[in-house]
Formats: structure tokens, sequence, C-alpha cells
């Protein structure tokens, strides 16, 4: 490209056109973040649900790889940030729409881990109790433990907002029909039980994150194979 | 009356740069090289002139030991890109009529 050569007013307008283009079209996220949390999250959602269903033991809590899956994720996302050469307006809403998600997502851990212990101490302050009474009388009643019903469906429901955000503000599909996909597998969640409900957790992260991250890094090494 | 072309923008290289740095929030100077297929000499040049006339931004600093130039655009540079697009489209709209 010379800088003196004299441009028309289409050229110039072709020109401009060409370049918005070029910047909008040259930078790819690398689909590892998206093939990580994809692969975490669905498989502790399938193992919890054969944990559930087939009473699959593994000794230890599967959830906790989503815990550990935060040290690569550090790693990766350091290593983009020192190897994007572009920075879009857009990169700070996206990042921080993923960071507010993470919090949400540890905020539904926490009120799961603390909200059935303090809700027994009050009862229990109070002076009553939460029964199962079995209606045919096939059984004698049960005491029954505070517990949070079918609460996986609402954690379908905040996996396909970040997806959708990301999937809108990128322009890419892939992630956009993820995230209907996700929203339907929460209307169906909210009709299954628990068991079933990890099932569809496991195909809203396949749809969400894993697929979408199998075409991102398709494009990326396309691209980066295409620079060289 | 025809607003005139600024002579600054009315180049192919700085235009292009231009046209870039539009649409993101920062670049760095082999990015821009990359995308507007041009030499790294004559590219400096052309980015100086725009920094000289406050329509970018550019940065220096050391990543991994190695130098790191980052160009973004300002203010007056958005400014003046609208100014010179509107007085593109009074060219073309006119031209059109013809």
């Amino acid at each position: 490209m010379s800088e003196d050569k004299k441009l028309t007013e289409l050229e110039s307008l072709q020109l401009i056109t060409n370049m918005i283009q070029k910047a909008k079209g040259g930078y790819h996220e690398t689909g590892i973040g998206s093939l990580l949390w994809g692969a975490v999250v669905g498989i502790a959602s399938f193992v919890t649900y054969l944990r559930i269903e087939y009473g699959l033991e593994l000794g230890f809590d599967i959830w906790l790889i989503v815990l550990a899956a935060i040290i690569p994720q550090i790693f990766i996302s350091t290593r983009a940030k020192k190897q994007a050469k572009v920075k879009q307006y857009e990169d700070d809403m996206v990042n921080a729409v993923w960071l507010v998600y993470g919090l949400t997502i540890f905020g539904f851990s926490f009120y799961q881990l603390i909200v059935p212990g303090v809700t027994k101490q009050i009862i229990l302050e109070e002076g009553w109790t939460m029964m199962k009474h079995f209606s045919n009388g096939a059984k004698p009643d049960e005491l029954i433990t505070p517990f949070t019903p079918s609460f996986y469906s609402v954690y379908i429901l905040v996996y396909a907002f970040p997806t959708m955000v990301t999937g809108m503000v990128k322009k890419f599909k892939p992630m956009i029909f993820g995230a209907i996909i996700t929203y339907i597998l929460f209307i169906v969640s909210c009709f299954t039980k628990s068991g079933m409900d990890m099932l569809l957790g496991t195909f809203a992260a396949l749809f969400c994150w894993f697929i979408p991250g199998i075409i991102l890094r398709r494009k990326y090494l396309a691209q980066r194979s295409a620079n060289v | 009356m025809f607003k005139e072309l600024d002579p600054i923008l009315h180049s192919q290289l700085r235009l292009a740069v231009m046209s870039l740095l539009i649409s993101v929030k920062e670049a760095e100077f082999t990015f821009i090289r990359e995308k507007t297929n041009s030499t790294a000499g004559n590219l400096s040049v052309q980015v100086q002139k725009l920094k000289d006339v406050g329509y970018i931004d550019v940065a220096k600093q050391f990543k991994d030991n190695y130098p790191q130039t980052t160009c973004k655009i300002t203010a007056a540079g958005i400014a003046a890109f609208d100014a010179y697009v509107q007085a593109l489209q009074q060219y073309l709209s006119v031209d059109g009529v013809r």
C-alpha cells in the first residue's frame, strides 16, 4: 500500500469499508476457554447424572474439577491478553459479563452450601420439623433435612446468559444458537427430576461452550495458518 | 459548497490506518502492518504523521524484551475521520446525481 497514491472519492470509501471489515474479521478467540469450560461442566454434570440415576460413586465431589479449572483459565486469559495484537471496544464488556457470571455461579454454590444448614437451625430454634408424609400410608413419616429443590435448573438458565451476550456482541451464531437451546433445556428441566436436570445440564454445557469452542478453535487455527 | 477533503486522511495508507483504528480500541503496529500490507518503514512514517497532527496516540513499551508499539485513535482523530466521511458522501452524492 502506498502513502502517496491519489484516491478517487469512491476508492476512499471502498478502502474505508474494506479496512473496517478487516479490523472486525481480524480477531478470533483461541477457543480454548470455551472448550475447557464446556468439557469441565459437561463432565461434572454427566457424572452427577450417573451418580443420581445409577449410583456411580467416584469417592470425591466431581464439581471440584470446576474449581480446579480456574487455574488453567487464569493461565489462558493471561496468555491471550499477552498475545492479543488488537483490542476491540466490546472486549471489556464481554469480560465483565463473564466475571459477573462466575461470581453468580459461586454465589449459587454458596447459597446451596449454606442455606439448608441455616434453615435447619432456624427450624430447630422455632421448634418445628419438616416431615415427608406418604398420603397412601405405604411408609411411615420421614424427617426432611432442608434442601434446595431442583436447583440445577437455575444453573442451566444462568449458563445461557453470558453465552447469549457474547454471541450477540461478537456476532457469533454458534453461541447464540447454543444459548437458545440452553433456554429450551431450562424450560424442559422445570418439568424433570434432579437427575434428568443434570443430563440436560450436560447438553447445555456442550451446546453453550464445547461446540462453539470447537468452531472457534478451528477458525483460530485456520486464521493462524493463513498468516504464516 | 464542497467541504475540502482532509489532505492528511486523503492518502491511501493513512486512510487505511485510520479506518482500522476507528473500528478497534487499540491495535499493535504489527497488526496494522499485516492488515494494510505495508512495509514497516513506510507505515512508521505515516503513523508518525498521524501522531503529529493529533489523530492517533502512539505508545511504545517493552513486552517480553521486545519493543511493542500500540496505536489508538484520539477524539480529534474520530472527529477528523467523521468530517472526512461526510465530505466524501457529499462528493459521491453529487457524482450519483450526474
